[in-house]
């Protein structure tokens, strides 16, 4: 396998800046229904006016705690939520409306999704060749048999596992393994943009590094968009170019990755950061300071009014019961949604 | 000082028709009064096992082969049921992983806690349900009437978790058994319940075994480590000396696999191939298949756990 590193690579990062997804103003509201007649009473805001754009050949880490609406984000980027509002531009166009034929046509096969637990998200009946011919057939790639079991060998050999795979059910493997043929089916149709969703938190940390590892190399080898959507703070950190802190359903903080984690200007990621816990490997190393949150994350069906973090931050002003902060430019690349800070133009 | 737990050459196993799959297989551990002991290692490796097996809860058809566990000085696995019932929950208690599933959602929070503090202490209910108010004081609820008489799926994630430790706290244990308490829970609220473990622990000097997959949980909690690998112990030491200055390869595989919320960002160490079974009979070290460290005599003997240096010891031919 081919690692691409080395002062090129990075070069080229920085000066390649073609966006290959955009979103504008995205919102998920999922209806709360009660009652004999099932009226909606309200809804739940998963997603809530969310504009960002995700470079090509980038990672793109969404972290945030669970409820926060990062999986219904990865799902609604996709479609395979409506969106209730907003737009969706892959490479310039729009397929927020398109209607699904059109969109299978153009769209799905280049834009993939590996998903959290590799034990669900494979058929126990079908063999690995039934699991991974599924997407060749659908698109039609080849003509002979003998095509299409060739690549499915080719895709297993890409992911590190044996071509002798090709015959076994999903229960012959561990979990890391399984996910490998998550991840081969993933890239079975040589997609442009792929969304991970928590594709290593089910896994114990060393078969999460070997899995970590394959992603980066599948990275570098075909040129792959990454959207990495996770809780872990450290693995994101790892595997990301530019991270994006979700907290009910609207983004906080989004800047570069390096910028984030080491200067983190929102209360709540700064909270969030500090929560993680470390292994003390240092012989003197300092200990961080802990912000406590104090209490849960709020309902999303009824967000505090104003900025939705005024709840549980330690440094709430009157103003941000009322008013939700935008997103704005505060520094180069980094963007916070606070009232603490001004904007870069203001 | 005495220890207040001790385990001697525990094995564990599940017979089945054909063969017995082995859980743990000869275990020694030793947990002092006050002291606070991770025992950690990746899924399968026997932890949780260990854990049914002190309190002589192993899921059916699990049992204990061999070994003793002596607690206070008495053995454990010779009590009778009646007498296991009343140290289970007095004396040792326990805290696992998803609190959704060890409260009984058709009772109320209050029939909960009060049943366990009526049981092991024989007060009245009034008493018992002052007593429990107290408990939950104790964790961090402030609306204590209310809490009483909510149902579980009323709470979150972290309130749940509270009001079970809130229980497993109520008749003043000497060992807490946590396994995997805050798995579940996000980050935020997992700083928040090992803020209170912490808190509970200074003020009642409980010994706490702690169960954990995660690295930095353990050293936020822990005092000495136990590495546990295919049933086995693999190296036991001060948490700082494990971080440190690891010597078994498992354990420099495993912290080094970890990727770091802080500091140069590196490709990820990680140990080749999977976690072995710990069923498989294996001739030599349970660990050489995937040991970068391997020699011919790894495939061939045993290694025995030995002190390498004070208090750290290792199962490891490296330093024999």
């Amino acid at each position: 396998m081919t690692v691409n590193t080395g002062h090129q690579a990075v070069l080229e990062k920085h000066t390649e800046q073609e966006v290959i997804l955009k979103i504008e103003n995205l919102k998920k509201y999922f209806p709360i229904k009660a009652g004999v007649i099932q009226r909606t009473i309200g809804y739940v805001k998963a997603v809530d006016d969310i504009s960002l754009e995700v470079n090509k050949g980038e990672t793109l880490g969404i972290v945030g705690e669970s409820g926060c609406g990062k999986s219904t984000m990865g799902r609604t980027l996709i479609r395979l939520y409506e969106p209730t509002e907003g737009s969706i531009y892959f490479k310039g166009k729009d397929i927020s409306t398109l209607p699904e034929r059109e969109l299978k046509r153009y769209f799905r096969r280049q834009i993939q999704m590996i998903f959290q637990d590799p034990y669900a998200s494979l058929n126990p009946r079908r063999t690995i060749r039934k699991t991974l011919l599924d997407p060749l057939v659908t698109h039609k790639l080849y003509d002979k048999t003998e095509e299409y079991d060739q690549r499915i060998k080719e895709l297993l050999e890409i992911v590190g596992l044996d071509a002798s795979a090709i015959n076994r059910y999903p229960h012959e493997f561990s979990g890391g393994q399984r996910q490998r043929i998550g991840i081969a089916r993933a890239i079975a149709l040589n997609p442009d943009v792929i969304i991970a969703d928590e594709a290593v938190s089910a896994l114990d940390v060393s078969i999460q590094a070997q899995i970590i590892n394959l992603l980066k190399d599948l990275q570098n080898e075909f040129q792959l968009t990454y959207i990495f959507i996770s809780h872990d703070l450290s693995v994101v950190r790892h595997i990301s170019d530019r991270v994006a802190v979700m907290y009910l359903g609207k983004i906080m903080e989004l800047a570069v990755r390096d910028d984030l984690f080491d200067d983190p200007l929102h209360p709540y990621s700064q909270a969030l950061l500090s929560a993680v816990p470390e292994m003390e490997i240092e012989e003197n190393g300092q200990k961080r300071e802990r912000i406590l949150l104090k209490g849960d994350l709020p309902s999303p069906s009824s967000p505090p009014s104003g900025c939705v973090f005024h709840t549980r931050c330690s440094a709430a002003m009157p103003h941000c019961m009322e008013v939700m902060p935008e997103l704005k430019e505060v520094k180069k690349n980094h963007f916070v949604a606070c009232h603490l800070f001004k904007g870069k133009n203001e | 000082m005495e220890n207040l737990l001790t385990i001697k050459n525990l094995k564990t196993g599940f017979p089945s028709k054909k063969n017995t799959t082995i859980a743990v297989d000869g275990l020694d551990l030793h947990i002092k009064a006050g002291e606070s002991i991770a025992l950690v290692g990746e899924s399968g490796c026997g932890k949780s096992m260990t854990s049914f097996s002190i309190m002589r809860l192993l899921p059916p058809p699990g049992e204990i082969s061999d070994g003793e566990i002596l607690f206070e000085g008495r053995e454990l696995l010779k009590l009778s049921e009646n007498e296991m019932c009343k140290v289970r929950g007095k004396e040792i208690s326990m805290i696992f992983q998803e609190p959704m599933t060890s409260l009984n959602p058709v009772l109320t929070i209050g029939e909960q806690i009060i049943e366990v503090i009526q049981y092991h202490q024989g007060l009245n209910r009034q008493l018992a349900r002052e007593k429990s108010m107290e408990m939950l004081k104790l964790v961090g609820f402030s609306r204590v009437e209310e809490i009483l008489k909510e149902y579980p799926h009323r709470l979150s994630g972290g309130m749940r978790q509270r009001v079970v430790i809130a229980i497993a706290m109520s008749c003043n244990p000497k060992l807490i058994i946590a396994d995997e308490p805050t798995t579940a829970l996000d980050v935020t609220i997992q700083a928040q319940i090992l803020e209170l473990m912490r808190n509970i622990r200074r003020k009642f000097n409980t010994s706490i075994l702690l169960i954990t997959h995660d690295l930095g949980v353990v050293s936020e909690l822990a005092d000495r480590v136990v590495v546990m690998y295919a049933g086995q112990v693999v190296e036991e030491a001060n948490v700082r000396d494990i971080f440190r200055k690891p010597l078994h390869p498992y354990t420099e595989g495993l912290i080094h696999s970890v990727p770091s919320i802080r500091g140069e960002i590196n490709r990820l160490y990680s140990i080749p191939g999977n976690v072995s079974s710990s069923n498989k009979i294996h001739s030599g070290c349970k660990f050489a298949p995937r040991c970068p460290k391997a020699f011919s005599r790894c495939f061939v003997e045993k290694p025995r756990l030995a002190e390498v240096e004070e208090l750290h010891t290792a199962r490891c031919f490296l330093y024999e």
